[in-house]
């Protein structure tokens, strides 16, 4: 299958951070990247969700954030004007008050997304991109 | 030794440096020019920061890397990303900008010619003459798998392009559509999900004898390799005849040299680049094969700057006897 092995590269192997508001532990971050050869509009990840620890996130408290913006996850398929370049990192915070405990961590990422060139005779292809990688909270 | 063929390289070649930040966009040209390329294509959605709208700055500056390190701009490649919304396809005002603008950005950075893909449609392809002409940009349009010159829409593509747009608009043939043979990436994969290497060696003789998928229904095969079979016959039974070439070669401008794995520097078994070469240059093709490596699609573990060695010498080898 093409495009496999462009799913390596969607969890960054950073560390997850907790994310603190005025000293108040409010939720944690980590970051993914476009799993393709190149980069593309957001409007064409047609899923996106991840878990943690063998338990899905709920989308509600997950914000994505890229080039400097941040998006609610239902407003993606809309955002056909935004570029998720193939080297830049989006950041998901996760709003989980208390944050996530240091050490490993189990994380899940899942996204269907079409390929926006690929419609040779009507047809888009579609992939799924998923991995599952051990991260560390520090 | 033939010398109107040149090979160049798309910097594609090298996405698995790229995109796992090993190189970034100067260390892929300092890497290619240490491989002695002159000549180099650009896929501007991979490798151009800022894309779809790159700023001047850049643009004047990427000349710059361009004269450093001693190479010649010779494509930019474009998309028809036709499927970016998800409520409809693109309109064709939209397909228009977008080329448009693909063309400007080229011409700012010093390149001849603009790759775009076959969702341009015809109309949209005849309207973009006039620009092509004002900035003396050639626009041209991939045959890529599953495409061959006998999909209708190429006829009138190819009218277009020998009438009213000579000069200006033309193709480039993707090598992906003399592929006969799965290559060796494809088959290593087909193993790690779950293929036996035993079944998968008779459905690759099964293919070789034309691909027959009633005798795989028959003989005992596993689902996924019922599936692989399926998939395999689909994509490597059916490869585009040269001879198709003959009377539209007037029209190629670029070729892309497809490959996607060699262990030596003689032969690719899966695309006849010993027929393909030969039979190009007798049908009067002159210009630029972009050394084109797609391995990159299986597997990250397959050292590109090796592939393009392996590529260039079988080439070198093939052109000699011309």
């Amino acid at each position: 299958m093409d495009f496999v092995a462009y799913n390596e590269i969607m969890i960054c192997q950073k560390p997850i951070r907790n994310y603190v508001v005025a000293g108040v532990t409010m939720g944690y971050e980590f970051q993914i990247k476009y799993p393709s050869y190149r980069g593309c509009f957001l409007s064409c990840i047609e899923d996106l969700y991840f878990e943690l620890d063998g338990e899905r996130l709920d989308n509600t408290y997950v914000y994505f954030g890229l080039n400097g913006k941040q998006f609610t996850m239902d407003e993606i398929p809309e955002l056909f004007r935004e570029y998720w370049d193939v080297r830049t990192p989006a950041t998901i915070r996760v709003m989980c008050p208390g944050g996530l405990e240091k050490g490993e961590h189990s994380l899940r990422v899942y996204m269907k997304h079409r390929v926006p060139y690929t419609g040779y005779f009507g047809q888009y292809l579609t992939l799924e991109s998923d991995r599952t990688a051990a991260l560390v909270c520090e | 030794m033939n010398n109107d063929i040149k090979i160049g390289v798309s910097l594609y070649s090298l996405s698995t440096e790229y995109i796992h930040e090993k190189l970034d966009l100067e260390g892929c040209l300092k890497a290619v020019h240490e491989m002695g390329y002159k000549g180099i294509e650009i896929v501007a959605a991979q490798m151009v920061p800022e894309y779809p709208f790159p700023s001047d700055e850049w643009l004047f500056n990427f000349r710059g890397l361009l004269e450093k390190y001693e190479l010649d701009p010779v494509c930019w490649s474009a998309y028809i990303d036709m499927g970016t919304r998800t409520d409809r396809d693109l309109t064709e005002a939209e397909i228009i900008q977008y080329t448009l603008n693909d063309m400007i950005y080229a011409k700012k950075a010093g390149f001849p010619l603009v790759r775009t893909q076959h969702a341009i449609s015809p109309a949209i392809f005849r309207k973009m003459i006039p620009y092509c002409k004002e900035l003396d940009i050639k626009l041209t349009i991939e045959m890529h798998w599953p495409h061959h010159p006998e999909v209708d829409v190429w006829k009138e593509y190819f009218e277009i392009m020998k009438g009213e747009g000579k000069g200006y608009l033309g193709f480039v043939p993707d090598f992906s559509i003399f592929q006969y043979m799965p290559h060796e990436l494809y088959l290593r994969q087909a193993v790690e999900f779950g293929c036996r290497k035993e079944a998968l060696d008779e459905i690759v003789k099964i293919h070789a004898e034309g691909g027959d998928m009633a005798k795989v229904e028959a003989g005992d095969f596993t689902e996924i390799e019922k599936h692989y079979a399926e998939e395999m016959f689909g994509k490597f039974n059916h490869p585009a005849r040269i001879e198709q070439f003959k009377d539209v070669m007037d029209c190629v401008f670029y070729v892309h040299g497809k490959f996607y794995y060699l262990d030596n520097d003689d032969h690719d078994p899966c695309i006849p680049y010993e027929e393909l070469i030969p039979k190009f240059v007798e049908y009067g093709y002159k210009g630029y094969i972009a050394s084109e490596f797609e391995g990159h699609h299986f597997y990250s573990d397959v050292n590109c700057v090796d592939q393009l060695a392996h590529y260039v010498a079988m080439n070198k080898k093939i052109l000699e006897k011309l």
